[in-house]
C-alpha cells in the first residue's frame, strides 16, 4: 500500500466512512511500519481537535430581523400551498400518517384518544412550573401500577442517525396487555433501505402465563441478519428471563426514585394535560426495553437526557424523546461510533403514543405461535398443600403484602447438576395486583456458600422491622429489587418491583429474623489474596492508615453505602468500600473506592490515561474504565464507577474524609 | 449536521411562519458562522445569512428532499457567499476595506491563518466536513462535487492544513 492511498484510507475512517476489513488490515499495517503515516493519522486528529473544540466567535441572533424580511415577503408574495403528491418522499408508509397528526382522529374502541396538536409540548417552548414533586410522580405511577387491570396502545417510533445511509428510521409498536401476566409487544419497521440487504428491525414478543415467546432478528451490523426465535414454556412467574417489559404501560421502575427524576412541568400534550418529567437514558433504560429484545439500534450515551411527557390522569407515557448530552465526552464517545454531530437540541429518538385504551384485549392477543423447538423454565405450578407434600415443608408467608393478592405458588426446577435429583427443595409463592409483583422463595436445605437467591455478597446490609437483618440489592434490568434473608433453618429470598421501603415492609412481617452472613460466606481466598466482608467500622479499624470515606451528600444522588470488604494479601491490608443506587440500577454499576498503601500509583491498567489533579496531587484518570488514581499521604486510592464520568468522580474524591466510627 | 424534524420542514414548507423561524433559530448560528468562514467580515456575514434564509423561504417549496436540508441550506448560503464577496470584490475597487468586527480571540486566529492559506478547494471541504460536521455525501451536495472527489479533497486539505499550521507531519509531505 502506498502512502497516498493510506492516508486517504485513514482521512476516510475518520470521517466515518467504513472500510473493508481487508483494507482497514492493510492500513493498520501500513501505519505500523511508516512513520510518516502514522505521524499524518496523529496530526489528523491533533487538527480534528483544534477545528471542533476552538473558540467560536461569538454569533449574532439574527432571528428578529431574518424573520422581519422574511414576513414582509411572506406579506408581498404569500407562498402557493403545494399539494405533496403521494409516493414523493422516500420516507416509509409512516411519515403520512404523522404528517396529518393535526386532523381529529375519530376510534370507537380507543378510550384515551390521543390526538391533536403537539405545539404545547415542545420542549424548547418551556412549560409552566408546577408545584408537583417528583416524588409524587413515583407514587402516581405507583399506585397506578397497582389498579391497571388491561391496556392496549400504539406508537410510532422515530430513530435518527441508524447509519450513514438511514438517517431516520420510522417504526411502529403496539403493546397489550392484561393483569397478571399476559403482555405482547410489536415493533413493526417501516423504514424503506437504501439497499434489499437490510433486515427489518421486525419484532415481537409475546407472555401468556407460563409460556412465552420472542422473535425478531440477531443483533448484528447492516447486513441480512437471522431471525431468532425463544419459547420458553413452564416460566417462573415475572422471570426476568424471560420479561414482561411493562415500563412501556406505566414507568415504575424507571420512576421508582424520585431522587433522580426532575419534574419539568405540565404541558398539553397530544392533547391531554400532562407532565414532563427529565431523566438521564442510564435510568430511563426499562422504556426501551425493545433495544435488548433485537434487530439493529443506534447506540445511546449514558447521560442523554430523557424527556418523558406523563398523562397527569392516568401516568401513562405519551411521549418521550431522547435528546443527545453536550459536552465533550460525549463527542468523543459519539466520534467512536461514527455517529455525525448531534446538537443537544435536536431529538436522536421519539417515541410518541398515537392511541391507548384500558379495554382488555381479546384472549387471542395473547396466542404463542407454534414452533417446534421449545425450552422449559421447569416450574410447577401446584396448590399450596401440594407444595408442603412435595416439600417436606410448609412455606412462611409474610403478614404484609402491600394489598397484593396470591398469584400462584411454584416450585421451581432443581438446579442442573442436581437434575438426577427429581426431589423439590424450593417453593416459590407469588402474589399480584395490576402490573405490581412480588416472589417470596424459600428453601429449608440451602448448601450454597453465599445467600440464597438473586442476592451477592457485597449486598447491602439492612435492618428489617423485626429486628432481623437482611442483604437489599437494587432494581437492576436483569431483577426487581431483592433481598435475601438467612435464618435459622431456613433461607429465603424476596423479589418485587414494589418500593424499597414496601419490600422492607414486607420482608419485617415475615416470622423469621435474619441473621448476619455466616463466616464460610463472609471470607474468600483467591490468587489475589483472603478478601472479608466486614462492617466498615471493623474494616477501619484493621487499617494501619486512616481510612476515608465521602460525605453521603457527595454521592450522586439516589447512591448509598452498601458494603465494605478488607484484601490481604502477603503483608498489605487494603480496603473496597462499595456504594450502591437505593432504588434502581440500570447499568450505573456500584461505586468502588479502593484503599492501599503505596508510594507510587500502580502499572496503569489501560493505555488511554490521562493526567487530573485530584485533592492537591496530581492522578491519573482512566476514561475505559472510569476510574480515577491518586496517592496521597502514602496510601493509593482508586475510585471508579461504571456510568460516572470524571466530574463526579473528582468531586466524589474532594469530599472524601477520616473515617470516623459511630 | 441534524436535520429538522420533517413535520417542522412540512409546516415551514406550506407557509407556515412560526414553523420556518423554527428553521432559523436551529439553523442561523451555522449558517453565519460558514457565511464568516467565506467573508471574513462579520456584517457581511449577517447580510449572507438574511439573504441565505430569504431565498431558502422563498424556494422552500422547490425543495424535493433529494439531498438533506441542511446541505440544501448551506448550498444556498454558499452561493449567496460568493454573490456577496463578487460585489464587495467590486465595491472595493472604489472604497478603501471595510472594517471588519471585533478581533477574533487568539485561539481562533492560528486556525484562521491557516484555511486562508489553503486554496478554496482544500478550504471548502475542510470546512464543511472537520467544522461543520458534514458526511461526505453532504458536502458533495453542498459542493455540486462527486463523493470520490470530495474524499481526496479532504485528505488533502489535511495535509496542506497541517503543513500550514505546522501540526506534527511527515515533513516529505504525500
Amino acid at each position: 500500500m502506498d502512502c497516498e492511498r493510506a492516508r486517504r484510507a485513514i482521512s476516510e475512517r475518520m470521517d466515518g466512512e467504513r472500510l473493508s476489513h481487508r483494507l482497514a488490515a492493510a492500513v493498520e499495517g501500513h501505519v505500523a511500519t511508516c512513520a510518516g503515516c502514522a505521524a499524518f493519522q496523529r496530526g489528523a486528529w491533533t487538527l480534528r481537535e483544534a477545528a471542533r473544540f476552538e473558540v467560536a466567535p461569538a454569533v449574532p441572533d439574527l432571528v428578529e430581523p431574518i424573520m422581519a424580511a422574511v414576513a414582509r415577503e411572506a406579506r408581498e408574495r404569500p407562498p402557493v400551498r403545494l399539494r405533496l403528491l403521494p409516493g414523493r418522499r422516500s420516507a416509509g408508509p409512516f411519515l403520512p400518517r404523522l404528517s396529518r397528526r393535526l386532523a381529529p382522529v375519530a376510534a370507537a374502541l380507543v378510550v384515551g384518544l390521543v390526538a391533536g396538536s403537539l405545539a404545547a409540548g415542545g420542549p424548547w417552548r418551556g412549560p409552566e412550573r408546577l408545584p408537583i414533586a417528583a416524588a409524587d410522580v413515583t407514587e402516581g405511577v405507583a399506585r397506578a401500577a397497582s389498579q391497571l387491570t388491561a391496556y392496549q396502545a400504539r406508537f410510532s417510533v422515530t430513530e435518527h442517525h441508524f447509519g450513514p445511509d438511514v438517517p431516520v428510521r420510522e417504526l411502529s409498536m403496539n403493546v397489550w396487555f392484561r393483569a397478571p401476566e399476559r403482555f405482547r409487544l410489536d415493533v413493526v419497521d417501516h423504514t424503506q433501505y437504501p439497499t434489499e440487504d437490510v433486515t427489518p428491525t421486525d419484532l415481537q414478543l409475546v407472555a401468556n402465563g407460563s409460556s412465552w415467546y420472542s422473535v425478531g432478528p440477531s443483533a448484528c451490523p447492516i447486513g441480512v441478519c437471522p431471525r431468532t426465535e425463544t419459547v420458553v414454556e413452564n416460566r417462573v412467574p415475572f422471570s426476568a428471563s424471560t420479561p414482561t417489559p411493562t415500563d412501556l404501560i406505566l414507568p415504575v421502575a424507571t420512576l421508582a426514585d424520585a431522587d433522580q427524576l426532575e419534574v419539568l412541568g405540565e404541558g398539553t400534550v397530544l392533547g391531554r394535560p400532562a407532565i414532563e418529567v427529565r431523566l438521564p437514558f442510564e435510568r430511563a433504560k426499562p422504556l426501551f426495553p425493545f433495544l435488548s429484545l433485537g434487530g439493529s439500534w443506534r447506540p445511546f450515551f449514558a447521560g442523554d437526557r430523557v424527556d418523558l411527557w406523563l398523562d397527569a390522569r392516568s401516568w401513562f407515557p405519551l411521549r418521550y424523546t431522547v435528546y443527545p448530552a453536550p459536552g465533550r465526552e460525549r463527542d468523543q464517545w459519539a466520534l467512536r461510533f461514527g455517529l455525525p454531530d448531534e446538537s443537544s437540541r435536536l431529538p436522536i429518538f421519539e417515541v410518541t403514543t398515537l392511541s391507548m385504551s384500558e379495554q382488555p384485549p381479546a384472549s387471542s392477543t395473547f396466542r404463542i405461535p407454534e414452533t417446534k423447538r421449545a425450552s422449559d423454565q421447569g416450574a410447577a405450578a401446584v396448590s399450596l398443600s401440594d407444595a408442603s407434600k412435595e416439600t417436606g415443608f410448609r412455606p412462611i408467608a409474610p403478614a404484609e403484602v402491600e394489598g397484593l393478592d396470591l398469584y400462584q405458588v411454584v416450585l421451581p426446577a432443581p438446579p442442573v447438576e442436581e437434575a438426577e435429583e427429581t426431589k423439590r427443595e424450593e417453593t416459590l409463592i407469588t402474589y399480584s395486583k395490576g402490573l405490581t409483583w412480588l416472589k417470596l422463595g424459600e428453601t429449608r436445605r440451602w448448601k450454597g456458600n453465599t445467600l440464597f437467591g438473586p442476592v451477592g455478597l457485597r449486598a447491602q446490609e439492612v435492618a428489617l422491622p423485626n429486628g432481623g437483618v437482611a442483604y437489599y440489592e437494587p432494581a437492576t434490568p436483569d431483577h426487581g429489587r431483592r433481598l435475601s434473608i438467612h435464618a435459622a433453618g431456613t433461607d429465603l429470598y424476596l423479589e418485587t418491583n414494589l418500593s424499597r421501603a414496601e419490600l422492607l415492609r414486607v420482608a419485617g412481617s415475615l416470622p423469621v429474623t435474619g441473621m448476619t452472613l455466616p463466616k464460610a460466606w463472609r471470607v474468600r481466598t483467591s490468587p489475589g489474596g483472603v478478601t472479608e466482608r466486614a462492617s466498615l467500622e471493623r474494616a477501619a479499624a484493621e487499617l494501619a492508615f486512616a481510612a476515608l470515606v465521602p460525605a453521603l451528600e457527595a454521592l450522586p444522588s439516589g447512591y448509598t453505602h452498601a458494603s465494605a470488604e478488607l484484601v490481604r494479601f502477603k503483608k498489605t491490608i487494603a480496603l473496597n468500600v462499595y456504594f450502591q443506587q437505593e432504588e434502581a440500577d440500570f447499568g450505573a454499576g456500584p461505586i468502588r473506592l479502593h484503599e492501599e498503601e503505596a508510594k507510587k500509583l500502580p502499572p496503569a491498567s489501560s493505555a488511554i490515561q490521562s493526567e487530573v489533579e485530584v485533592r492537591g496531587v496530581v492522578g491519573r484518570w482512566i476514561p475505559d474504565r472510569n476510574q480515577l488514581e491518586w496517592v496521597e499521604d502514602g496510601v493509593y486510592y482508586s475510585l471508579d464507577a461504571a456510568e460516572l464520568d470524571l466530574a463526579d468522580l473528582l468531586a466524589l474524591a474532594e469530599s472524601l474524609q477520616v473515617y470516623a466510627a459511630p | 449536521m441534524q436535520d429538522p424534524d420533517p413535520r417542522t420542514l412540512g409546516r415551514a414548507r406550506e407557509g407556515d411562519l412560526g414553523a420556518f423561524e423554527d428553521l432559523v433559530r436551529m439553523y442561523q448560528a451555522d449558517v453565519w458562522r460558514f457565511a464568516y468562514h467565506f467573508t471574513r467580515d462579520r456584517s457581511l456575514a449577517e447580510d449572507v445569512t438574511q439573504e441565505a434564509f430569504l431565498r431558502a423561504f422563498r424556494f422552500l417549496r422547490s425543495f424535493r428532499g433529494d439531498s438533506k436540508f441542511t446541505s440544501w441550506l448551506f448550498r444556498i448560503a454558499r452561493n449567496c457567499a460568493m454573490d456577496a464577496i463578487r460585489a464587495r470584490k467590486s465595491h472595493l475597487a472604489k472604497e478603501p476595506p471595510p472594517t471588519v468586527g471585533p478581533p477574533d480571540p487568539e485561539a481562533r486566529v492560528e486556525l484562521h491563518a491557516a484555511l486562508e492559506a489553503v486554496s478554496d478547494e482544500h478550504r471548502e471541504p475542510f470546512l464543511l466536513i472537520e467544522v461543520f460536521g458534514l458526511s461526505y455525501q453532504e458536502a458533495a451536495d453542498v459542493l455540486h462535487l462527486r463523493v470520490g472527489t470530495v474524499k481526496s479533497r479532504m485528505h488533502r486539505a489535511r495535509h496542506a492544513m497541517m503543513s500550514a499550521l505546522a501540526v506534527e507531519e511527515d515533513a516529505g509531505g504525500l
